[in-house]
C-alpha cells in the first residue's frame, strides 16, 4: 500500500479501535458483505474468532432457497444451457427482470450455435407479469389475472400434471391450459424465479413440478442472482463451515438459523452488541441497518453515527480484481478492477489484520 | 535444520527398503544420512512404521460439484457420527479447513481432487487453496462439453485441435491431468437419453463414447502429459456392467489410461439375485492390460453423499436417495449429480460392493496398477480409510466383518477364500509410492534423497484400524505438523499442475466460441495466480519426456 504518514496513521488507528470495539464484544454480527470470495472467507474467519455470525444482506432469499435445498434438493439449470437448450421459458414474478433486465436478450440470441433437444419454437411464458419485448423468433405470453403469484404458480403446477381444479376466470383457464400443454410437450422446460421474491412453499411447487416433468422429458430451474455476490458469499460459507449464511459461530459446533441469526432481528433485540457492516463492491450498494455500535468497512464511506468505526476500503472489481459469483458462468470468476487502486486497503486486508490484532491481545 | 527420525522400522518400496534404520530432512527435503553432521534434532521412532506422507488419488474435496453435496447434505457429518464413523457431528467437519486437518492426522499429504468443472475452476482452487497443510492438484473434466463433441463431430478429430483443446483447458483451469465421466452420456442425457454405452452415439454429433475415450487418450500422450486420461465409465453400478468394464479395457489399444473406482463397474449378473461378483472377469482383465491402471472406489457401511459428474446415472440413483432428496445440477459439459446414499451392511447388494472392492484389492498381481481409493465421498468418508487398511492387513478382520453381512452375499462374493493380507510394503505401494508415479509427482510417495519432507511415522500396532487413524508424527515439506494424532501446526500447501503447451491458436477459437454461445469471455474462468495471496501457490511438474 502506497500511502501516506497521515492516512496510514489514521488507519492503523481506526483498526486498533475496530479490534477494541469487536474484542469487547459478546456477540458480534457480521453483515451486509457486499464483498468478493476474499472477503467473505476473511469474515467467516474473523467471526468464527470472535464467537459471533456471517448473514448477507441478501440472507431471506438465500436461506430461503438453502432450506429448500436441504429439505427436499434442487434441479437447476446453468445460465448457458438455459440459453442454448431451453425451447420453453417460464418467468415467474417480476423479480427476475428487476435483477436483470437483459435477461429475455440474453436468454434468447438471435442465432443459436449449439445443438438443442426438439424442434419446438423457442417460447417465454411470464406467470404473473405482462409480457415485455421479446424477440422476433421467440413466441411470448403472458398469464396474470385477479389471482394472486403463489395461486398462480399452483395452478399452472396443477394443469402441468393434469390435474382437475375449478377456476372461474375463463379467459385465465384458457392460458393456462394452453402453457401447462406447451410445458408438458417441451424438450427442456425451466422455471426461472428469484429467490428474494416467492416463498419456500412456491418454491417447492415448482421443484416438485420439475420432478414430475424429468419422469418423460426434460427441465429445470434457474434463479436470478443474489445482489452484492450473495451467492458467491453464501457458496463460501458453505465450504468453509459446511453451512450457508446466517450461521452463528458462538458454541462449538456452526449453527445456521435463517430467522435466529438475520442481522436486522439480532440488531432489534439487542442479541448482537457489535456490527461489522460491509458494503465494498463495485457499483452496488447496501442499506445499512442501526442499532448497534458499528465497524464501518466501505468502499464509499457515507456519515458515521458517533460509536462508529468507519474505514474506507477498497472496491471489489472496481479498485481491485476480485472473485465473485457471475451469473453468465453460474458459478465463480474473476474480474478484473476496472481502475486500479491499490492505495485502499481491501475488506480482506482490513479483517485480517483485525483478527491479528485481537488475536495478539489475547496471546 | 537437520531433522533425523532415528530408529524405525522404515517403508519405502520405491527404494525396495523395509529395514530399521534413519530417515533425514533438511531444508524441506528427505536427504542422505550425512557423514560428519550431527543432527539438530533428533526424533527416537525406534518400534515406530517411517513412510513417505500418503497422496489420494481421487477423493472429492472441492469444488462447486463438492460445495453442492455440503448445500444438500450439512447434516452428514452428524449422520455419520451417530452411525458410529469416526468424525465430529459437526457440519464444519466436511468443510475445507478440516479436511485437510484430517488427512493431515491420518498421514496424507497430498489429495488429487479428480473434477473440477472447466467453468468452475476458479471455485475449486480457491476452495483447494483454503485446504490447510496438504499439497493438492486437480484434474479437469473434459468429454461432455460441446467444444470436444464439435471438434469429434462425426467420429473424427480434426488435426491438433483437440490436443490444443485439451493442453489450453489443463493451462486455463492449472490441472494436473485430463478427466473424462461417462463420455458423451451426461451431453446424452441432455437430449433426454436415460441409458448410455460405450458404442452409444452422443445425439446430433454422432460420436460414441468409445471414439471420444479413444481420442482423449491420443491427445494427452501425445501432449506428454504425465497423467493418463482417467475416465470414468459408463454403466457405472448397473449388475452386469462388468462387460463393459472389460469392453472398455480391450479397447484402450495400449495407451496409457487410468480407470477410476472400478468396483462399481464390477458386477456380474449371476446367481437367484441377479447381481453377482464380477472382480475375478474384471481383476483378469485389469491384470493382463498392463497400460491400464485403476483405483479401487472401496465401499464401507454408513451413511454418505455420492457427488458425481455422471449425472445420467446420478438421475437414475435418485430413487434410492437415503435421506429422501437430491440434487441434479444441469451444467455446461457434464453437470453435477448429489444423491445421499447409505450402505448397510445388511443390504445384499451393499455387502456385495464391500466385498468386490475388498476382492480387487487382494486379486491385483500388481498393486502398483490398482491404487487405493473409496472415491470419498462415493463409496465412503475418507476418514474410512484406517479401516479399510485393516480390512486389506487382517483376513482375521475380515472374517470378522463376514459375520455380518448377509448369507447371500458370503456366497457370491469370493472374499470368504481369500487369504492374502498385504504387507506395509505393499501398502505403501498403494497410497504412495504408485499414485506419486501415476500422477507424475516424482518428488513424493518414496524416501530417496532429494524428495520432499513429507513423512508419516505411526505407532506399530495389531489393530491397524488404530495404528493409521492417527500418526504418531507427520512431516510436511519437513515441517512437524501433526502429533500423537493431532495437528499442531497449521501450514499450507502448493497446487500442481501441468503446461503442455499449445497453438495459440486454440486461444482465439475458444475464446469466440464462448462468446457465441455463451456470452462469456473465458478469461472469466481462468484461473490465475490472484486466486490466493500466497506466492507459491502453483508449481508446474515437468512432462513425461
Ligand atoms: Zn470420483
Amino acid at each position: 500500500m502506497a500511502k501516506k504518514k497521515g492516512e496510514e496513521a489514521e488507519l492503523d488507528s481506526a483498526l486498533e479501535r475496530a479490534a477494541d470495539l469487536l474484542g469487547r464484544a459478546r456477540f458480534p454480527v457480521i453483515g451486509g458483505l457486499f464483498t468478493d470470495i476474499a472477503g467473505a472467507a476473511a469474515a467467516l474467519v474473523l467471526a468464527e474468532k470472535l464467537g459471533g455470525a456471517v448473514d448477507h444482506a441478501a440472507g431471506t432469499g438465500l436461506s430461503r432457497a438453502s432450506r429448500v435445498m436441504r429439505e427436499t434438493g434442487a434441479t437447476p439449470a446453468s445460465f448457458g444451457e438455459v440459453r442454448n437448450r431451453a425451447d420453453t421459458v417460464v418467468v415467474i414474478g417480476k423479480g427476475p427482470l428487476e435483477r436483470d433486465p437483459d435477461l429475455i436478450a440474453s436468454l434468447f440470441p438471435a442465432k443459436l450455435g449449439l445443438p438443442r433437444p426438439g424442434d419446438n419454437k423457442r417460447e417465454v411464458i411470464f406467470l404473473g407479469l405482462d409480457k415485455v419485448r421479446t424477440p422476433r423468433h421467440v413466441r411470448s405470453s403472458s398469464i396474470r389475472g385477479r389471482a394472486t403469484l403463489p395461486e398462480l404458480v399452483a395452478l399452472l403446477a396443477a394443469n402441468v400434471r393434469e390435474t382437475r381444479f375449478d377456476i372461474r376466470d375463463k379467459a385465465l383457464r384458457t392460458k393456462l391450459d394452453r402453457a401447462g400443454e406447451r410445458i408438458r410437450n417441451s424438450a427442456f422446460a425451466v422455471f426461472v424465479y428469484d429467490s428474494a421474491e416467492i416463498e419456500e412453499p412456491v418454491m417447492h411447487t415448482v421443484l416438485e413440478t420439475v420432478r414430475h416433468l424429468v419422469l418423460t422429458t426434460r427441465a429445470a430451474i434457474m434463479t436470478v442472482a443474489a445482489p452484492g455476490n450473495g451467492d458467491g458469499v453464501n457458496l463460501c460459507s458453505t465450504w468453509t463451515c459446511g453451512l450457508p449464511v446466517r450461521t452463528s459461530f458462538a458454541r462449538d459446533v456452526p449453527e445456521h438459523d435463517a430467522w435466529a441469526y438475520e442481522t436486522d432481528r439480532l440488531l432489534e433485540t439487542g442479541e448482537a452488541d457489535a456490527l461489522v457492516w460491509i458494503d465494498a463492491l463495485e457499483g452496488e450498494g447496501a442499506k445499512r441497518p442501526k442499532g448497534a455500535p458499528t465497524v464501518v468497512l466501505s468502499s464509499i464511506p457515507g456519515r458515521a453515527s458517533k460509536g462508529d468505526v468507519v474505514i474506507e476500503v477498497a472496491s471489489a472489481a472496481g479498485d481491485h480484481d476480485a472473485a465473485l459469483y457471475l451469473a453468465p458462468i453460474s458459478g465463480i470468476g474473476m474480474v478484473k478492477a476496472g481502475k486500479k487502486n491499490k492505495d485502499k486497503p481491501t475488506v480482506a486486508d482490513v479483517l485480517t489484520t483485525i483478527a491479528e490484532l485481537i488475536d495478539a491481545r489475547n496471546a | 535444520m537437520l531433522i533425523q527420525l532415528k530408529g524405525g522400522r522404515v517403508i519405502d518400496p520405491v527404494h525396495k527398503r523395509d529395514a530399521k534404520g534413519d530417515v533425514f530432512i533438511e531444508d524441506g527435503r528427505i536427504v542422505a544420512a550425512p557423514k560428519v553432521r550431527e543432527p539438530d534434532e533428533v526424533y527416537d521412532v525406534t518400534g515406530k512404521i517411517v513412510m513417505a506422507g500418503a497422496i489420494d488419488m481421487h477423493s472429492h474435496i472441492a469444488g462447486s460439484n463438492v460445495t453442492l453435496g455440503r448445500q444438500l447434505m450439512p447434516e452428514l457429518p452428524v449422520l455419520a457420527a451417530e452411525g458410529g464413523q469416526p468424525i465430529e457431528p459437526s457440519p464444519a467437519e466436511l468443510g475445507t479447513f478440516a479436511t485437510g486437518i484430517r488427512y493431515a492426522e491420518m498421514g496424507y499429504t497430498t489429495v488429487i481432487e479428480p473434477a473440477m468443472i472447466p467453468t468452475h475452476a476458479i471455485e475449486a482452487q480457491i476452495e483447494l487453496a483454503s485446504i490447510p497443510i496438504i499439497d493438492v492438484a486437480g484434474l479437469v473434466i473434459l468429454g461432455n462439453d460441446d467444444y470436444t463433441l464439435e471438434l469429434l463431430r462425426g467420429g473424427r478429430a480434426k488435426g491438433d485441435e483437440l490436443k490444443d483443446y485439451v493442453a489450453w483447458t489443463l493451462h486455463h483451469s492449472k490441472a494436473i491431468g485430463l478427466k473424462v465421466i461417462n463420455a458423451g452420456g451426461s451431453e446424452a442425457f441432455k437430449f433426454n437419453d436415460r441409458t448410455f454405452s460405450l458404442d452409444d452415439e452422443v445425439p446430433a454429433y454422432g460420436v460414441t463414447s468409445r471414439a471420444i475415450v479413444e481420442a482423449m487418450q491420443k491427445a494427452v500422450a501425445d501432449l506428454n502429459v504425465p497423467h493418463p486420461p482417467h475416465v470414468h465409465c459408463n454403466n457405472l453400478g448397473i449388475a452386469g456392467n462388468v462387460d463393459t468394464a472389460v469392453a472398455t479395457i480391450e479397447a484402450t489399444q495400449g495407451l496409457p489410461i487410468h480407470f477410476a473406482h472400478i468396483q462399481f463397474y464390477g458386477y456380474g449378473n449371476e446367481g437367484g439375485k441377479g447381481f453377482s461378483s464380477g472382480a475375478p472377469t474384471l481383476m483378469d482383465a485389469v491384470n493382463k492390460h498392463k497400460n491400464a491402471t485403476v483405483d479401487v472406489g472401496q465401499v464401507m457401511f454408513g451413511q454418505t453423499v455420492t457427488v458425481s459428474g455422471d449425472i445420467l446415472r446420478q438421475f437414475d440413483g435418485r430413487r434410492s436417495a437415503s435421506p429422501k432428496k437430491w440434487a441434479i445440477n444441469q451444467g455446461e459439459g457434464n453437470g453435477t449429480g448429489v444423491v445421499p446414499y447409505h450402505y448397510k451392511s445388511k443390504s445384499f447388494v451393499n455387502a456385495m460392493q464391500w466385498a468386490i472392492g475388498l476382492e480387487i484389492f487382494l486379486m491385483a498381481d500388481d498393486p502398483w496398477r490398482v491404487l487405493f481409493s473409496t472415491d470419498h465421498p462415493n463409496g465412503a468418508l475418507f476418514v474410512r480409510y484406517p479401516e479399510i487398511i485393516h480390512l486389506l492387513m487382517d483376513k482375521d478382520e475380515r472374517v470378522r466383518w463376514l459375520d455380518d453381512v448377509p448369507e447371500a452375499s458370503r456366497e457370491f462374493s469370493n472374499l470368504a477364500e481369500i487369504s492374502r493380507e498385504l504387507t506395509y510394503s505393499e501398502i505403501a505401494v498403494i497410497t504412495r509410492g504408485a499414485p506419486a508415479k501415476l500422477m507424475g509427482l516424482n518428488d513424493r510417495g518414496h524416501l530417496g534423497a532429494g524428495a520432499i519432507g513429507d513423512v508419516a511415522v505411526y505407532t506399530e500396532q495389531k489393530n491397524k484400524t488404530k495404528m493409521f487413524a492417527g500418526a504418531d508424527m507427520v512431516f510436511k515439506s519437513g515441517d512437524l505438523v501433526v502429533r500423537k494424532g493431532k495437528v499442531v501446526r497449521v501450514t499450507y500447501g502448493r497446487c500442481y499442475h501441468v503446461e503442455p503447451g499449445f497453438d495459440p491458436q486454440i486461444k482465439r477459437r475458444v475464446k469466440s466460441f464462448y462468446d457465441r454461445n455463451y456470452g462469456v469471455d473465458p478469461s472469466w474462468f481462468g484461473v490465475s495466480d490472484a486466486i490466493t495471496n500466497r506466492r507459491d501457490r502453483f508449481a508446474t511438474i515437468p512432462l513425461s519426456r
